[in-house]
């Protein structure tokens, strides 16, 4: 159609050529000029919308500005709880030129869902950190914010791959990675009947989005998720402390693999 | 810094910018080329830099030279002549008068024209309050505050009025009279309780006569007006015009040039652009019934953030800051954790004891009617729901929760779900104290194995202190797991004083290390308000906790749950 349409403009345009009229030639060179500087906004746009992040997401104190610095530097630093975002572009090693960038998200009660919202839109996998020390105590509140995560729009539309990362297995008392799965679909399997049973919205909309976590007979299972899930134990610490070296090479592999 | 309200350091502030401009400044360059990375590999040798501001800091807030005693030439009396310090009996107590006036008066700036008119009413009042023994309560309520207004009135009204000429003399010596305080020892002598403090607050027995009536001095038979002050009405418009600034505005292709010239190219925001905008902003948000401080502190905080923003391409300063400022209204209204009354109430299951959830609120803002509708809903998901009636003072409180009780049962009857009464009433008339009933409500539900009890409390005003004592007592001794405040969404500013009167009053008499505070808020009557939808805002402003239910009617299914997004979109619709 546009062809078509140009046709006609095409034959005006080489009249106009051979007897030129600056005034018009000028206005079709302003045309021109448009045009081209839309295509290449277009093309911008699109770049910039390609997905190329990795969050780094859970509670605070989950260890997760930790394991960044250590997948970025290989030092162990000491880490305050953060109040902003961090990233920074992560080269995977013996790999040829695969890059991500490593966002890593507060884990703040206050802050998580602001970061989690503006980042969502350019995630390509998720990492989502748990302390596998205090899980015990804090399991209730690690499945409500991965509900949170998993029942969000933007998550379910793109299914990003996500990787449960329990952290801080260096300590004697750290629940296996086992044992964290089946706490969480256990727990999870709770949160979407009464997330689903609370008032509906305002507007009509139901509550956590329409979308229902799993299938509705059976048990939740990570398997019913859209997206790939897995389970890695790692320890940003390391076993010998501050000195040596973190240990998570399960991570470092998903990572290549994502990448 | 973290404990400011208690340490007060003045330094502090400038302590925490000047810090943050040396360190930025000694390490501009690896933050600037190196990004995060600079960060995390660089060493950041700050230690001495910082003990000298430290230092620095604190030098800065002890030094301040005493001040100096004024010298006998310097002060006032030496300028005086003597013809004036000789007193004759008339003019002496004119004079003392007025000296006194002028030390007590604690109002910046009173000139000496407002002396003379000020203490000849001043003069006068305690004459004539000399006179009269007996004045009841509120005619020394009203006095005082027809004192205080005129004290406070802008000089230039003062000056308009001529100042009287010293009528009375006083004759001989006159005890010191002051001003705002009672000039009768009766209304000081506490020693027999029943002339002070009515007994409004605890009735004894099922009808007090002195609660149902009130106040017992009015003619029988005849209604009073509604008395208001004047003054404090005169005074607000006079605040509200002065700080309306003229907006300067360049017409013509300058302007035209500038606008363009603003939508292309990256520069940052200053506070000029923005005050603008955000004044509009501001006006918008309290028409659309957000509480005035509430609003003007969201707009100061937008504009602390936006800062120094550099705004991208074709981006108009209005459209960056109606985007932060709907960034910072859903962040308002999503809270950290959200309430989910369903996965506590299965964990109090699991436990074996009844999940106990509290009513509190002013008067007459749904709190009965809302407890039905979040019965209704408890049940429909198969809990079975005790209501605790500790509403003892309103006629038909009741009487209101047992129809609702028998209208939940005959739409839950026990034979659906398995033989067990779905919803039951727990009361013991009127007049008792709300407290014990609660109490013994709940030992009642755990012994019958109930899984919810809701407590309904009587509305109360947030200014009287006894009932407010009261309702802490409450919450303080049966430690509810959810505190439930009901506020209407036709409410306005007074949001801010309720909510603020309602937590210190619960902070104020638990005995408890960690205080129970209002835990979530219900707003109701949200279908009377169609797009004014500020109070939300004001209420989780205050408290930080989310809004747990949103009452949108009077039939049980009436009850919905917010969604922040719709919310604040009718907000910032124009």
């Amino acid at each position: 159609a546009m062809a078509g349409r140009l046709e006609p403009h095409l034959e005006a345009l080489r009249r106009e050529l051979r007897a030129p009229d600056p005034a018009v030639l000028s206005v079709l060179l302003a045309l021109l000029a448009v045009a081209v500087t839309l295509l290449i906004w277009r093309f911008v746009q699109g770049r910039r919308s390609s997905r190329k992040a990795v969050l780094l997401l859970g509670l605070c104190d989950a260890g997760k500005t930790l394991l960044f610095a250590q997948l970025l530097t290989g030092k162990y630093r000491d880490t305050q709880t953060s109040i902003t975002d961090s990233s920074a572009v992560y080269r995977v090693s013996n790999n040829k030129s695969a890059n991500v960038t490593l966002i890593d998200l507060p884990g703040h009660k206050s802050l998580r869902l602001q970061f989690l919202e503006r980042f969502k839109a350019a995630a390509r996998a998720i990492v989502f950190v748990v302390d596998s020390v205090a899980f015990q105590r804090e399991v209730k509140d690690v499945a409500e914010f991965l509900y949170q995560v998993l029942v969000d729009s933007t998550v379910l539309k793109n299914a990003p791959a996500l990787l449960i990362a329990c952290n801080k297995q260096d300590v004697t008392m750290a629940k296996s990675a086992k044992l964290i799965q089946q706490q969480l679909e256990k727990e999870l399997n709770t949160l979407r009947v009464t997330r689903s049973a609370a008032p509906t919205s305002l507007d009509g909309s139901a509550t956590g989005g329409p979308a229902q976590l799993g299938k509705k007979g059976k048990d939740f299972d990570f398997s019913q998720l859209p997206m790939k899930v897995e389970f890695v134990e790692c320890s940003a610490r390391g076993s010998k402390g501050e000195e040596g070296d973190a240990d998570f090479e399960g991570l470092e592999k998903w990572l290549a693999r994502i990448a | 810094v973290g404990f400011q309200k208690i340490l007060t350091l003045t330094y502090v502030d400038k302590l925490i910018d000047d810090v943050h401009k040396e360190f930025r400044d000694k390490y501009r360059n690896e933050f600037q080329q190196k990004g995060t990375l600079g960060l995390l590999n660089g060493t950041f040798d700050f230690k001495d830099d910082f003990m000298r501001l430290l230092r620095d800091a604190e030098e800065s807030s002890k030094v301040r030279a005493p001040t100096v005693m004024k010298t006998f030439e310097q002060s006032l009396k030496s300028q005086k002549t003597v013809k004036c310090m000789i007193e004759t009996r008339g003019e002496k107590p004119k004079e003392k008068v007025k000296n006194k006036k002028n030390k007590g008066s604690k109002k910046e700036g009173t000139e000496a024209v407002a002396a003379p008119g000020k203490a000849s009413a001043g003069d006068k009042q305690p004459s004539a309050a000399g006179d009269r023994e007996e004045l009841t309560k509120d005619e020394i309520l009203q006095k005082n505050r027809e004192e205080f207004f005129k004290r406070h009135m802008k000089a230039g009204e003062k000056s308009s009025k001529s100042p009287k000429p010293e009528a009375q003399k006083e004759k001989g010596k006159k005890p010191r009279v002051w001003d705002l305080g009672n000039s009768n020892a009766k209304v000081l002598d506490y020693s027999n309780s029943a002339t002070n403090g009515s007994a409004e607050a605890c009735p004894v027995e099922e009808f007090d006569p002195d609660t149902a009536l009130g106040d017992r001095n009015r003619e029988r038979g005849r209604l009073y007006d509604l008395e208001y002050e004047s003054d404090d009405e005169a005074e607000e418009e006079k605040v509200i015009q002065n700080p309306s600034k003229p907006s300067a505005k360049k017409g013509g292709l300058g302007g035209m040039f500038g606008m363009l010239k603003g939508l292309v190219g990256s520069k940052s925001l200053t506070r000029e652009d923005m005050d603008p905008v955000l004044e509009k902003m501001k006006d918008h948000l309290i028409a659309k019934n957000v509480a005035a401080e509430i609003a003007v502190q969201l707009c100061e905080s937008v504009a602390k953030k936006l800062e120094g923003k550099v705004m991208g391409t074709f981006t108009t300063v209005t459209s960056t800051v109606k985007q932060a400022l709907q960034e910072a209204l859903v962040q308002i209204l999503q809270p950290q954790r959200r309430v989910d009354v369903l996965r506590d109430v299965m964990d109090a299951q699991r436990h074996r004891r009844p999940y106990v959830v509290t009513f509190c609120g002013v008067n007459g803002v749904g709190k009965s009617t809302n407890l039905a509708k979040i019965s209704f809903w408890l049940i429909e998901n198969g809990f079975s729901v005790l209501i605790a009636a500790c509403d003892t003072f309103r006629a038909g409180a009741v009487e209101q929760l047992r129809t609702h009780t028998r209208r939940l049962n005959a739409l839950h009857p026990p034979e659906s779900h398995g033989g067990r009464t779905m919803v039951q009433l727990y009361e013991k008339g009127y007049g008792k104290d709300a407290a014990g009933i609660a109490m013994e409500a709940i030992s009642y539900a755990r012994n019958q194995g109930f899984d919810v009890v809701l407590v309904d409390t009587a509305g109360r005003m947030q200014d009287n202190a006894p009932l407010m004592t009261a309702l802490a007592k409450l919450i303080a001794v049966n430690a509810p797991d959810l505190v439930l405040f009901v506020g209407e969404a036709l409410v306005g500013n007074e949001a801010v004083d309720q909510l603020v009167k309602f937590n210190k009053a619960l902070a104020d008499h638990s005995m408890a290390q960690t205080p129970r505070l209002i835990d979530g808020i219900v707003l109701t009557k949200f279908d009377t308000i169609d797009d004014k939808v500020g109070a939300a805002i004001s209420m989780t402003y205050i408290t930080s906790k989310p809004i747990v239910f949103v009452g949108t009617g009077q039939t049980y299914c009436d009850l919905r749950s917010l969604n922040a997004k719709a919310v604040v979109a009718a907000l910032m619709k124009a």
